[in-house]
């Protein structure tokens, strides 16, 4: 809001002795050209607001004589340090990236240097869903230390123990990277879309618990954590490589946490213990929020740029060469899941163990089918690229 | 012939450097070639501009005036700040002092700027003695500091505030930009030191180029100069270490007091 007229009371407050506190302000609501009548009892304000006026480049139109010992000063409003007002309402379609670190909606003054931001574009970048994705997220945040009943876990037999930890730690290496790629993005991301930069550090904080329970499971017993494979490293290497968000967004959160989803179901389905299947269910529950901003990104960004499907198509492409020659899920994880699954090393239950673990993997592709779906890709796209997904699952 | 613009300017301070880097990078890349030479001191900067050493002095309004008086006022002026227009020298006095008026002076310490400062010293008192002030009669304290710079680094006027707020003089000339933006700052405390008299406006610093100036550098140069925006961010840098919101046209007027206060 800006006015061309406004009258300030100053007292006998001078120049140096507080009367810039009420003057400044009173200019900035004024228009360039506005005029402020300034009431002052002091006799020092005639000679120095003439002065100051020359240094900030406002007009001193002069004095008059108000009665009571009080002279009134006008003074016009210089046409520097003229600010934008920023709409408040809604994100801006493009960002500015002169306005820096300045809160959305505030008045920026000119002259401020460029800052480094690249991610611009609202339909590109900030879903409408993210605020309310927010509010989830810090609704539903828990602690690693309070919230898992890490005293119930019982001495089991050391097979299904190292195929516990080396789920685990399989767990936490791919979390490791769901903490580290969305840190790639933030510092990009220009802060009128601050809503989305949010949502990405509740997301990392999720991470950061998550690989914290992974671990302290994986340790339960004081063993060290078990095996990372190549395939899991290259895996996730390639996924660092990504540098467009919404690519990201895909194979990450869609593709990857998508996949993690099913995985997390299953490690709580057939958890040895309490302790284990309450941090799968909770690490499932944060897992879906971010997969539910990962569907929202992409489905917005698409919405607004019909070639972006045959580039997510392609990304998914290129990763898939990237990691060619990798031959299915690596094999620790496949053996750990399998004994994990059969709750122990006895043939038998090894036999139901491993067809559940099939059944984990048609089930996983069935669950990427239906986001892709639901994301707007073809049932026959769906189908393609789901079978292109990295046999790491992330 | 060259057509790089060699300009001259006074190194008061480290930032003149960063200044006129800044600047000869932005002329430079909107076509006006340009470099620059420091000077230690004014004296210096006029001779050379005399002598055909630069082709433009960035000048103190001293430095103006007198490249003016040995052109024989056929010297080119090129361009001002907005600031150095209608700058006033200010009387500050101790509340304690018993100053009232001008003719309290009479009898008092008053403590004044460098000898070559026109807005700390020059200025002041030459109209201290047009309003009949008998500089006889009053106790003045120098502050020389900083010779050849013309009162540029603002030393002399901040010895003139310290002695103020010390109790060492009763009364002081200084600059009115300096008086404000130490009352801004907080700096100053109104129950100790007021104003007592604003002297009438004058100019203050000047680009002056001799008559001989190529047509091409003198477009160029005030092309250039008149072009810097304050909304551009690099130029607003460069515009704010320089004191200056907007480059202004040259204009004579400004002087007449000096002029008049060298002849005294």
């Amino acid at each position: 809001m800006t006015a061309a007229a406004i009258a300030v009371d100053g007292g006998d407050l001078s120049i140096g002795g507080g009367l810039l506190a009420l003057l400044r302000p009173a200019l900035t609501l004024l228009e360039p050209d506005g005029v402020l009548a300034v009431l002052s009892r002091s006799g020092s304000v005639a000679a120095d607001l003439a002065s100051w006026c020359r240094a900030e480049r406002h007009e001193y139109l002069g004095a008059e004589d108000a009665g009571n010992g009080t002279t009134r000063h006008l003074v016009k409003r210089g046409r520097f340090g003229v600010q934008r007002a920023g709409s408040f309402d809604e994100l801006p379609e493009r960002a500015d990236a002169r306005t820096g670190f300045a809160p959305h909606g505030s008045v920026v003054e000119a002259g401020g240097p460029r800052y480094p931001f690249n991610l611009l574009e609202r339909d590109r970048v900030a879903p409408p869903e993210v605020a309310e994705l927010y509010e989830q997220a810090v609704a539903g945040q828990w602690s690693a230390l309070r919230d898992i009943p890490w005293s119930t876990i019982p001495q089991h037999e050391p097979a299904l123990e190292l195929a516990v930890r080396q789920v685990m730690t399989f767990l936490a290496e791919n979390e490791l990277s769901a903490l580290y790629v969305p840190s790639r993005f933030i510092a990009r991301l220009h802060p009128a879309y601050v809503g989305v930069a949010m949502f990405l550090a509740t997301q990392m904080q999720d991470e950061s618990r998550h690989i914290d329970v992974f671990l302290r499971r994986a340790n339960a017993t004081g063993a060290p954590p078990a095996i990372s494979s190549a395939t899991t490293s290259r895996s996730l290497h390639s996924l660092l490589e990504v540098d467009d968000f919404a690519e990201a967004s895909f194979l990450l959160s869609v593709l990857g946490e998508g996949t993690f989803l099913d995985l997390l179901a299953f490690v709580e389905r057939f958890a040895p213990d309490e302790a284990t299947a309450e941090l799968a269910r909770r690490a499932r529950i944060d897992e879906a929020r971010h997969v539910h901003f990962g569907l929202a990104h992409v489905r917005h960004a698409l919405a607004h740029d019909e070639t972006l499907y045959s580039r997510l198509e392609a990304s998914v492409r290129r990763r898939a060469s990237t990691l060619a020659g990798t031959s299915g899920v690596p094999a620790p994880v496949q053996d750990a899941l399998t004994i994990y699954a059969a709750g122990g090393s006895e043939p038998r239950r090894v036999a139901a163990g491993h067809d559940a673990f099939r059944e984990l993997l048609v089930t996983m592709h069935e669950g990427r089918i239906r986001r892709l779906r639901s994301a707007g890709f073809t049932a026959e796209q769906a189908a393609m690229i789901s079978d292109l997904h990295t046999p790491n699952f992330m | 012939m060259n057509e790089t613009i060699l300009l001259g300017a006074v190194a008061y301070d480290p930032k003149v450097v960063t200044i006129w880097e800044g600047i000869r990078d932005y002329f430079n890349e909107s076509g006006t070639p340009m470099d620059f030479a420091l000077f230690s001191n004014y004296e210096r900067q006029v001779e050379s501009l005399l002598a055909g050493h630069v082709d433009i002095a960035w000048n103190t309004p001293l430095a103006h005036v007198r490249v003016k008086q040995r052109t024989n006022g056929a010297s080119l002026s090129l361009g001002m700040r907005d600031s150095d227009r209608d700058f006033h020298a200010k009387i500050v006095v101790r509340t304690d002092a018993g100053i009232a008026s001008l003719a309290d002076l009479h009898g008092k310490r008053l403590a004044v700027g460098s000898r070559d400062s026109t807005q700390a010293r020059i200025l002041p008192l030459h109209f201290l003695r047009q309003e009949g002030v008998d500089l006889a009669r009053v106790q003045v304290i120098p502050f020389d500091t900083d010779l050849g710079k013309h009162g540029d680094t603002g030393t002399s006027e901040l010895d003139v505030l310290r002695a103020l707020a010390d109790g060492r003089a009763d009364a002081g000339a200084i600059g009115d930009l300096i008086w404000v933006l130490e009352q801004a700052a907080g700096h100053i405390d109104p129950a100790r030191i007021e104003v007592l008299y604003t002297t009438p406006g004058f100019d203050h610093c000047m680009f002056d180029a001799l008559p001989s100036l190529s047509a091409t550098k003198r477009e160029g140069f005030t092309r250039s100069l008149f072009a810097m925006r304050w909304d551009d961010p690099t130029h607003r840098r460069l515009l704010e270490l320089e004191g200056l919101h907007e480059w202004m046209p040259p204009r004579e007027e400004g002087y007449e007091s000096l002029i008049a206060a060298l002849a005294e």
